[in-house]
């Protein structure tokens, strides 16, 4: 078993997240960091999208009560096993008894775990993950707190073994939204013109976010359709990024999209932080995907011919 | 007359844009129709209706493209006879605890309790669409006289099963939640239950209507 000792400030179980509901008012919710998630499970041959734990800022404590591999991904929150610092991308071994801690840090937000085999969890509505704002999936639908349990099936030691994560930005790469005309302008230059920086505001909603310049204005548009990645302009004119546990309708007009392989980039940022907007096209966006699954099927393959040369 | 038009929200999803400001009762019904038939045949994760808009999450994104030609066509072809909607009686206790609004609306509107209960619960609604919360709809339409804007300041919780009125609609809150609408009445019908099968009572397009009991006012 895992046993919470101490959350942090936000503990809670992601995968990649519950599709297929948004017309029922369902968000997507899972781990704003994907990418990260595929890393962890790779790491220990587990299924792309089983569950793990999401830490956002740190000071957690966790207890494995049971021999188990498991690996770290996303953030680098200055992860100790017992005293040994780890590395995030990296897969271990904690004899029964180990506490993994988080310290936190100035430069990332987010870290994952995984554990091999995965955590004994039931799926809702097709995903684990936890929908903090419905309050359901997860365990109980709520973050998780101290004396918290989650169970796994114990596992023999593997030689500890990583790889370098591909590094996260600042730097977010956009395809222009549908309201930029109705708005005079364009999302070149509401959205790239100028630096942007992170208002304490944020969270696993959306990423609010105020600069220099705002482009206030009075368009409302009929709600429909939003999407992680989607960014509305409020009539105050501070952008929001939406991420997965945003809702799934909205009336703020949408003046640009994220592309899905940037999104990770959201997770690590935190209040202060400076960002900037960079226009591309949907051919780079899905070669940019691409980019990402060769690198977990990279992964997989160099995994796959470290731990059979080991045995 | 509507200029509709398609174009691509993100790199795997394609909004059909209906341009206008609403629907009449045969374009929403065709733009459920829509939905229904593109939940049979596309290669989707999601599809979402909006207000006076659909969109077509898709999972190869490489077909983005092609539904943009699709959608245009399919909205040309299908028409409203062809989405067969499900009519769902909820039954609601008006006033009182149930619904604290009540008593103060029919005073700001010159009503009875009485009258405002017979026009809120006379028309059949329909699912526009659901957001906000699971299981959230959005019913329309409200009769013209109850139209109300919302409350100045917002409840910080609404108990679940609330049913409530805001400008020209109407829902049920399924869950407790924060919420600016007016309260009217209470209902026990489970809208989102996550761990059954289907987890959602209504679905966009269903009918709804609203049948008050005698535990309350009627």
């Amino acid at each position: 078993m895992l046993e919470v000792i101490k959350p942090g400030v936000q503990l809670c179980i992601q995968d990649l997240g519950r599709h297929g509901h948004r017309h029922l008012g369902v968000s997507q919710s899972g781990a704003l960091d994907p990418l990260a998630v595929k890393i962890a499970n790779t790491l220990l041959n587990n299924a792309l999208d089983t569950a793990v734990l999401e830490i956002t800022v740190g000071l957690t404590q966790l207890r494995f009560t049971t021999a188990t591999n498991f690996a770290l991904a996303g953030g680098d929150l200055n992860a100790h096993l017992d005293d040994t610092p780890l590395t995030p991308g990296w897969r271990y071994f904690s004899e029964p008894g180990q506490i993994l801690t988080f310290a936190s840090s100035a430069d990332a937000l987010r870290a994952y775990v995984s554990v091999e085999g995965g955590f004994d969890l039931q799926s809702v509505m097709g995903s684990c993950a936890t929908d903090l704002q419905a309050g359901f999936g997860g365990i109980n639908g709520s973050a998780l707190a101290a004396g918290d349990l989650l169970h796994y099936a114990s596992s023999p030691e593997r030689s500890s073994v990583g790889a370098l994560q591909p590094g996260y930005h600042k730097q977010m790469r956009i395809l222009s939204g549908p309201h930029c005309t109705q708005l005079g302008s364009s999302a070149a230059h509401l959205l790239c013109a100028q630096p942007w920086q992170v208002l304490p505001e944020s969270n696993r909603m959306g990423v609010r976010l105020t600069g220099p310049d705002l482009f206030t204005h009075q368009l409302s548009i009929n709600s429909q359709a939003v999407l992680p990645g989607t960014i509305q302009l409020p009539p105050i004119g501070s952008p929001i990024v939406l991420l997965n546990d945003c809702q799934t309708t909205g009336g703020y007009p949408i003046v640009a999209q994220v592309i899905k392989a940037d999104l990770r980039h959201f997770a690590q940022l935190s209040a202060g932080d400076q960002i900037s907007f960079i226009q591309t096209t949907p051919a780079q966006a899905h070669q940019e995907t691409q980019q990402q699954n060769y690198h977990i099927n990279q992964l997989r393959i160099a995994l796959a011919h470290h731990d059979r040369s080991i045995s | 007359m509507t200029q509709e038009q398609t174009y691509l929200l993100s790199e795997q999803a394609v909004v059909l844009d209906l341009n206008c400001a609403r629907l009449d009762n045969v374009q929403q019904n065709r733009l459920f129709a829509l939905h229904r038939h593109l939940q049979k045949q596309a290669e989707y994760i999601d599809i979402v209706v909006g207000k006076t808009s659909l969109t077509l999450v898709l999972k190869n994104p490489a077909q983005c493209t092609r539904w943009q030609d699709q959608l245009l066509q399919l909205w040309d072809e299908l028409s409203a006879e062809d989405f067969h909607p499900a009519t769902h009686s909820i039954p609601v206790i008006y006033g009182k605890e149930a619904g604290p609004d009540l008593a103060p609306l029919a005073a700001q509107l010159g009503l009875s309790q009485q009258d405002i209960i017979e026009l809120h619960s006379s028309p059949t609604y329909q699912v526009k669409f659901l957001g906000f919360l699971p299981g959230f709809a959005y019913l329309g339409c409200v009769p013209e006289q109850l139209q109300v804007a919302r409350l100045d300041s917002p409840r910080t919780v609404v108990p679940a099963g609330s049913v409530a009125i805001a400008e020209d609609l109407s829902a049920i809150y399924p869950s407790a939640s924060p919420g600016g609408w007016r309260l009217l009445g209470n209902t026990t019908t489970q809208l989102f239950t996550p761990h059954s099968q289907p987890p959602c009572l209504l679905q966009p397009g269903d009918n709804v209507k609203f049948v008050p009991q005698k535990e309350g006012l009627c």
